[in-house]
C-alpha cells in the first residue's frame, strides 16, 4: 500500500515537472488509472495536488490545474475534496488575492488565469447545481471581481437557440405552405386534369388524321444493305421518325396547342406538383393521414404528368425533342457541321447518308432545314438574331469564369461558402474585389496553337517496289516535289508522259518545278483547288511585284519632287537674299536698285550655287556690319543666328 | 436516529433530552447548504445579521453599502436547477434610493426583540433609525454624536424599550422608542465603543466593549459601571458545580429580591460584597485580597486604577452574552476571544485557537447552546469553538473575504454568515434525516414495484 501511495505521488510529480504545455497524456492516463480502483490513492493526490498548487512557480500550477481538472471532472470523491478548500484553490490559480498574486514566469501565470476561469466556468455549467462552493466561486470572480469569463457555455447555447429558432420558423413556413397547398390540391388537380385532357383530346386528333394518311412501308426494299447492327438501329430509328406523324399545313394548329399544353404542364404542373410533394415530405404535422393521402394523390399525379409526357413525346416527337432540344442543338449547331462535313469527306456513311436522304439531301442542308422547320414551328424571329449573335460570339476556352459571364458587379472576397479560419490574423469579411479587378483577373490567355498538318508521305514509287513513305513538307530529298498520286504512285494531277518521268530520283526539282507550273497552266481540270490555289498565289506574287515596281517608281519621283523642292528652296532663300542685299546696299534709289537686284538676281542665278553662297554671306555681313550701325539689335540676331547657319549649311551643304 | 425515536417513543429518553440529541447531532454536521441560498441584494461588505427572535423566520441583515434587507428564511421566492436550490430573495430592501435611507454603511441591523414590526438600525452617518417593517419608513431617528458601531435591544426587557448604541463617542447613549429621546448616556470607556450588548439574564444590564479594550458591565437603573472586566483576573476553567453555587444562593438570598426578577448571576456578587467583605469572588483561586477590597470600596461611583482595567489589549470587537446567561465570551483585536465567567468577572483562561482576527471591525459572534459552540469570524472563515475547551469543532469556509458577521439560529440549527463578499451563506445541517427517510421511502417504493410487476406478470401468464 506504501508503495502505491508512493507512486501516485511521484507520478504527479513527474507529470509537473515538465515545461510542456500539456501534461504527458501517458502519465495522465496512470495517474487515472491508479486513482481510479482506490479511494486513499485519490485523497493522496487531491493532498498532493494541492501541496504542488501552493509551489511557487506557475508552470508546476498549470500542469498541477490541468491534472484537477480531469479528475475533477470524473470523480466525486475528489471533487468533494477540492471542494473544500476551493476558495484556495482559486486564490492560488487565478491569484484573485493581492497579498497572492500568482508566481514567477508571468507568460504562463497568465494562461493559468485563464485556464483557472475557464475551468471554474466549466466546472460550474456542469457540477454547479451539486456544489454551493462553485456557485458561489463562480459568482464571486463573476460579479464581485468582475473576471472575465469566456462564456463558452453560454455562446453555445446562443448558438443553439438561434439554431432551434430557424428551424422552428421553417417548419413553420411548410406547414403554411401546407395549409395553403390543402386547400388548393382540388383547384390544382382540377387543372392539371384539363390540361391532360386537353393533351389527350389533340393527340387524339392527330393520330386520327395519321390513320388516315397511308404509310409507305419503306422496310424491306433495302434491308440487307445494313451491315452492323448498329446501322439497323439507326435504320429503325428513322423508320419510326418516318412513322410519326409530321407537321403539315393541316395540322399545324393542333400541334401549336398540344405543343402550349406541353409546355404548361412540363414548366408549371410539374413543377408546382413536385415542389409540394418536397414539401408534404418536409413538413411535420399532427396528423399524417391527411398528409400520407395527400402525398399519394399527388405522387399518382405526378405519374400520370410523367405518362402523358412520355405520350405527347411519343406521338409528337419532333415537337418533343425539337422544344425540348431546341436550345442545345442551336448550341450546338456549329461544332455539329464540322464532323459531320468531315465524315462525308474521309469515310462517308451510307446509312447516314441515306438517312439525310429520308429527310433532306445533305447535312447542312438537315440542319438549315431544321432551322427553318423551327422558324416556321414557332413563328418566332428569335433564332436570326440568335444565331447571327452566336456566328460573332467569341470562342472562349471554358473556364469557371463563365459562371460570371458578363456580370458586372462587385464580389465579396472573403465570402466564397469556405469556411476559412484565417490564422494570419482578422478577417474582413466585407472585402470587395472591385468589377474591374475581376475583368482584370478574368482576362483569359489564348495560346497560339499551331493548326495540326497532316503531312502526306511522298508515295512515289520504289525501284525495289513499294511506294516512299518519307514524309516531308514539301520537297522530297529523293523524288522531287510532293505531289498528288495514285496508287501505283503515278501523279495524278499530270495524264501525260510525264509519269515515266516521275519516278527517276535524280530529277531535277527545278525542272520539275517548272514543268508543273506548265502544267497547271495546261490543264486545270484535274486539281481545281490546286490550281486555283497556285493561280492565287501567282495573282497574289504578281500583284506584289507590280506594287514593288509601282514602289520604286514612287520613290524614284518621290526624290526627284524632293531634289526639286530643295532646289526651288534654295533658289527662294537666294532671290531673298539678292533682295535683301540689294535692298540695303542702296536704300536711296528704290526702283532702279529693283531692277537691278531683278537683274541680278537673275544673273546669279546662273552662277554656281556654292559660289554664289559664300559671296553673297559675305556681302550680306560686310553690308550690314557697315552700314547699319544702328540697327545694332538686327546685327547682334544675325550674330546670334550665325552659328546654326553655319551648322545647317555643314548639314545640308545643298539647302540654305 | 431511529433507535432514538424508538426510544422516545417507548418513554425511555425525556422529550427535552431527546430534542437536545437531535439538535446537536444537527449542530455537530453543519455544512454549507447547498439547497438554500440567500440572494443577497447588496453591494458592500455585510456588518449585520440577525434573524428575528419570535418566529425565526425574517432575516435582516445590514450592508455597508447603507442597505438593510429581509428575507424570509423559510419560505424560498423561487427554485433552481430542477427545484434543488431554494432561492431566498429579499423581501424588504432599504437602500440609498431609499428617501430616509442611511448614507453611510450601516453598522447594524437588529429586530425589535417583540416582534418583527419593526427593526432598527445603526449607520455611519451618526443615525440609528427605527424602522416599520411593513412600510419600510422611518419611526424614529436618534442623532448620534459619531459614527455608530452597534445598537442593541434587549431580548428580555418587559419594562423599557431602549436601544443601547455604541458609538465613535466615549459614551453609550440608551435611546428610548417609547420617548424618542435618550433615556441614558453612560460613561466611562475612554474610546469609541465597539460592541454592545444585553445581558441574557437580566434586562437592566448592559455590557460593553470599548476600543480601549474595556469591557464594562452597566446597571441601568444605577449610574456607572458596576463591572470592568480585567483579563489579568482569571479563575481555571468552569464554575463550580451547580450544587454549590445553589447552596450559596440558598445563604444569601436576602438582597436578591431588590435586584429584580432573575438578575440572579450578577447580582451576586454584589450580595456577596455587602456579606462578606474579602469573599468577593467565587474563584477557586482567591488571590489578591487587596485588590478586591480596593474594589469593592470603590464600586458606587468608580473612579479608581481597577476602573483602567482592561479585557484585551486593543479594541474589544465582539461580544456574546451565552443564552443561559452566565458567561460572555469576548473577541478582540488582538486576535483573542475570552470566556469570562459573568458572576465572578474573571477570566476562565480557556485557550481558544484562534488563528487571527479582524481587527479594523467589529465582528458578530454567535453561540449554540446545546454542544456549546462559539462561532467566530476569523477572517475568511468562520470556526466554531467548543466554548469550555476552547477546540476548534469546525471550520466554514466559503467567503472570499473578510467574514464580519454570523447568526446562529437555534430554531433550524442553522448558521447565517455574512462577509465582505457580500454574501450571505446559509450553513445548515446536512440533510440525514430527509435522506435516510427518502432512501427508506425508495426502498419501500421499489419493493411494491417489484411486487407490482411480478403480479402483472403472473397476470399475463
Amino acid at each position: 500500500m506504501e508503495e502505491e501511495r508512493g507512486k501516485v505521488r511521484a507520478l504527479i510529480e513527474m507529470a509537473t515537472n515538465s515545461t510542456e504545455r500539456e501534461v504527458d497524456p501517458r502519465l495522465l492516463k496512470a495517474i487515472k488509472y491508479v486513482v481510479r480502483y482506490s479511494d486513499p490513492e485519490l485523497r493522496l493526490a487531491a493532498q498532493t495536488l494541492m501541496d504542488l498548487m501552493k509551489r511557487d512557480h506557475s508552470q508546476v500550477r498549470y500542469l498541477t490545474l490541468l491534472i484537477i481538472d480531469e479528475l475533477f471532472m470524473r470523480s466525486k470523491l475528489f471533487r468533494t475534496l477540492v471542494i473544500e478548500n476551493l476558495d484556495q484553490l482559486l486564490s492560488l490559480s487565478v491569484g484573485f488575492r493581492r497579498n497572492l498574486p500568482l508566481p514567477a514566469p508571468p507568460a504562463i501565470a497568465t494562461i493559468l488565469r485563464a485556464k483557472a476561469i475557464e475551468f471554474l466556468e466549466k466546472w460550474n455549467a456542469t457540477f454547479g447545481v451539486h456544489y454551493r462552493q462553485i456557485r458561489l466561486g463562480f459568482d464571486y470572480l463573476k460579479n464581485t471581481l468582475r473576471f472575465h469569463f469566456p462564456n463558452l457555455q453560454a455562446n453555445a447555447a446562443r448558438i443553439q437557440q438561434e439554431r432551434r429558432e430557424r428551424e422552428i420558423k421553417t417548419k413553420e413556413i411548410l406547414r403554411n405552405k401546407f395549409e395553403t397547398l390543402g386547400q388548393n390540391l382540388s383547384t390544382i388537380k382540377e387543372e392539371i386534369q384539363s390540361t391532360i385532357d386537353e393533351i389527350g383530346e389533340c393527340l387524339d386528333i392527330i393520330r386520327a388524321k395519321e390513320e388516315n394518311m397511308a404509310l409507305a412501308p419503306l422496310d424491306d426494299d433495302d434491308f440487307e444493305e445494313f451491315r452492323s447492327s448498329e446501322l439497323r438501329q439507326i435504320r429503325l430509328d428513322s423508320l419510326k421518325e418516318g412513322e410519326k406523324v409530321h407537321e403539315n399545313n393541316d395540322n399545324t394548329v393542333v400541334f401549336d396547342a398540344l405543343r402550349e399544353l406541353y409546355k404548361l404542364l412540363m414548366t408549371k404542373h410539374m413543377g408546382s406538383v413536385q415542389e409540394s410533394i418536397s414539401v408534404l415530405i418536409r413538413v411535420e404535422v399532427p396528423d399524417n393521414r391527411l398528409r400520407d393521402s395527400m402525398l399519394k394523390e399527388l405522387i399518382d399525379i405526378r405519374n400520370r404528368l410523367v405518362l402523358v409526357k412520355k405520350k405527347c413525346e411519343e406521338s409528337g416527337c419532333a415537337l418533343a425533342t425539337n422544344v425540348k432540344e431546341e436550345e442545345e442543338e442551336d448550341f450546338w449547331e456549329e461544332g455539329k457541321i464540322g464532323p459531320t462535313e468531315k465524315g462525308s469527306s474521309s469515310t462517308p456513311s451510307k446509312p447516314k447518308q441515306k438517312l439525310q436522304n429520308l429527310a433532306v439531301a445533305s447535312t447542312s442542308g438537315e440542319i438549315k432545314n431544321e432551322q427553318s422547320d423551327n422558324n416556321e414551328l414557332r413563328k418566332t424571329d428569335s433564332n436570326s438574331p440568335r444565331s447571327k449573335l452566336l456566328s460573332e460570339a467569341p470562342v472562349v476556352e471554358w473556364g469557371s469564369f463563365l459562371g460570371n459571364w458578363g456580370l458586372d458587379r462587385d464580389f465579396m472576397a472573403n465570402q466564397r461558402g469556405l469556411e476559412l479560419e484565417n490564422h494570419w490574423g482578422r478577417v474582413d469579411y466585407d472585402a470587395v474585389i472591385p468589377a474591374e479587378k475581376i475583368a482584370e483577373l478574368n482576362l483569359q490567355a489564348t495560346f497560339y496553337k499551331e493548326e495540326p498538318v497532316e503531312i502526306q508521305p511522298c508515295r512515289a514509287p520504289l525501284r525495289k517496289g513499294g511506294l516512299c513513305q518519307r514524309r516531308d513538307l514539301k520537297v522530297c530529298p529523293f523524288h522531287g516535289p510532293i505531289i498528288p498520286r495514285d496508287d501505283e504512285g503515278n501523279p495524278i494531277n499530270q495524264k501525260n508522259p510525264s509519269s515515266d518521268e516521275n519516278p527517276s530520283s535524280d530529277e531535277n526539282p527545278i525542272q520539275k518545278n517548272s514543268l508543273i507550273d506548265d502544267e497547271t497552266s495546261l490543264d486545270l481540270g484535274s486539281d481545281l483547288s490546286e490550281q486555283l490555289a497556285k493561280q492565287a498565289i501567282q495573282n497574289v506574287r504578281d500583284r506584289e511585284k507590280e506594287e514593288g515596281r509601282k514602289r520604286k517608281i514612287d520613290k524614284q519621283s518621290l526624290n526627284r519632287a524632293k531634289l526639286a523642292k530643295v532646289r526651288e528652296h534654295n533658289e527662294a532663300v537666294l532671290r531673298d537674299a539678292a533682295l535683301a542685299s540689294t535692298s540695303r546696299s542702296e536704300a536711296v534709289g528704290e526702283d532702279i536698285d529693283v531692277t537691278n537686284g531683278k537683274k541680278s538676281s537673275t544673273r546669279n542665278k546662273k552662277k554656281t550655287l556654292a559660289f554664289m553662297l559664300r559671296k553673297k554671306v559675305t556681302t550680306k555681313d560686310r553690308l550690314a556690319q557697315r552700314l547699319l550701325n544702328t540697327r545694332a539689335r538686327d546685327a547682334t540676331t544675325r550674330q546670334l543666328t550665325m552659328g546654326e547657319e553655319e551648322t545647317y549649311r555643314e548639314n545640308f551643304p545643298n539647302q540654305w | 436516529m431511529w433507535k432514538q425515536i424508538g426510544g422516545r417513543e417507548a418513554g425511555q429518553i425525556r422529550p427535552n433530552s431527546f430534542s437536545n440529541r437531535v439538535k446537536s447531532n444537527r449542530v455537530s454536521s453543519l455544512q454549507l447548504s447547498n439547497y438554500k441560498d440567500i440572494v443577497s441584494p447588496h453591494r458592500g461588505s455585510i456588518n449585520s445579521l440577525q434573524v428575528d427572535l419570535t418566529e425565526g423566520r425574517y432575516l435582516l441583515s445590514g450592508a455597508s453599502d447603507a442597505s438593510v434587507a429581509v428575507y424570509d428564511v423559510q419560505r424560498a421566492t423561487d427554485y433552481e436547477g430542477d427545484g434543488l436550490i431554494a432561492k431566498h430573495k429579499s423581501i424588504v430592501v432599504v437602500d440609498k434610493q431609499h428617501e430616509q435611507g442611511h448614507k453611510y454603511a450601516v453598522s447594524s441591523a437588529i429586530w425589535y426583540p417583540i416582534d418583527t414590526g419593526l427593526f432598527i438600525t445603526g449607520s455611519y452617518d451618526h443615525y440609528v433609525k427605527v424602522w416599520d417593517t411593513n412600510s419600510t419608513q422611518v419611526v424614529m431617528n436618534f442623532k448620534m454624536p459619531g459614527k455608530v458601531y452597534r445598537t442593541a435591544m434587549s431580548s428580555l426587557a418587559t419594562s423599557h424599550m431602549l436601544i443601547a448604541a455604541g458609538t465613535e463617542d466615549v459614551q453609550v447613549r440608551l435611546c428610548d422608542i417609547a420617548s424618542g429621546a435618550f433615556a441614558h448616556t453612560l460613561s466611562g470607556h475612554r474610546d469609541g465603543i465597539m460592541t454592545v450588548e444585553w445581558s441574557t439574564s437580566s434586562e437592566w444590564v448592559l455590557v460593553t466593549g470599548g476600543c480601549d479594550g474595556a469591557i464594562r458591565f452597566w446597571d441601568i437603573r444605577r449610574a456607572g459601571c458596576f463591572r470592568v472586566l480585567d483579563q489579568s483576573q482569571s479563575q481555571l476553567g468552569r464554575r463550580p458545580p451547580l450544587l454549590e453555587r445553589s447552596a450559596l444562593n440558598k445563604v444569601s438570598t436576602s438582597k436578591s429580591s431588590s435586584g429584580g426578577q432573575n438578575l440572579s448571576a450578577k447580582s451576586r456578587p454584589q450580595q456577596r460584597k455587602s456579606t462578606n467583605g474579602n469573599g468577593i469572588k467565587q474563584s477557586p483561586i482567591g488571590r489578591i485580597p487587596a485588590k478586591a477590597s480596593v474594589r469593592q470600596r470603590l464600586h458606587p461611583g468608580m473612579l479608581s486604577g481597577q476602573d483602567r482595567a482592561t479585557a484585551h489589549y486593543g479594541a474589544v470587537t465582539g461580544l456574546k452574552v451565552t443564552d443561559d446567561g452566565m458567561y460572555l465570551l469576548s473577541a478582540g483585536s488582538d486576535s483573542r476571544i475570552r470566556l469570562w465567567d459573568v458572576q465572578s468577572g474573571c477570566n476562565t483562561l480557556v485557550n481558544f485557537e484562534t488563528v487571527r482576527l479582524q481587527t479594523s471591525k467589529a465582528i458578530q459572534l454567535a453561540t449554540s447552546q446545546d454542544p456549546a459552540l462559539v462561532f467566530v469570524p476569523c477572517m475568511t472563515a468562520v470556526k466554531a469553538f467548543d466554548v469550555w475547551s476552547g477546540k476548534t469543532h469546525m471550520a466554514f469556509r466559503g467567503h472570499y473575504e473578510y467574514v464580519n458577521c454570523c447568526w446562529f439560529s437555534s430554531q433550524d440549527q442553522e448558521l447565517y454568515t455574512g462577509g465582505s463578499d457580500r454574501k450571505i451563506l446559509v450553513w445548515s445541517p446536512s440533510r440525514l434525516i430527509s435522506d435516510e427517510l427518502v432512501d427508506h421511502l425508495v426502498s419501500v417504493a421499489f419493493y411494491f414495484t417489484f411486487h407490482f410487476n411480478f403480479y402483472l406478470c403472473a397476470l399475463k401468464l
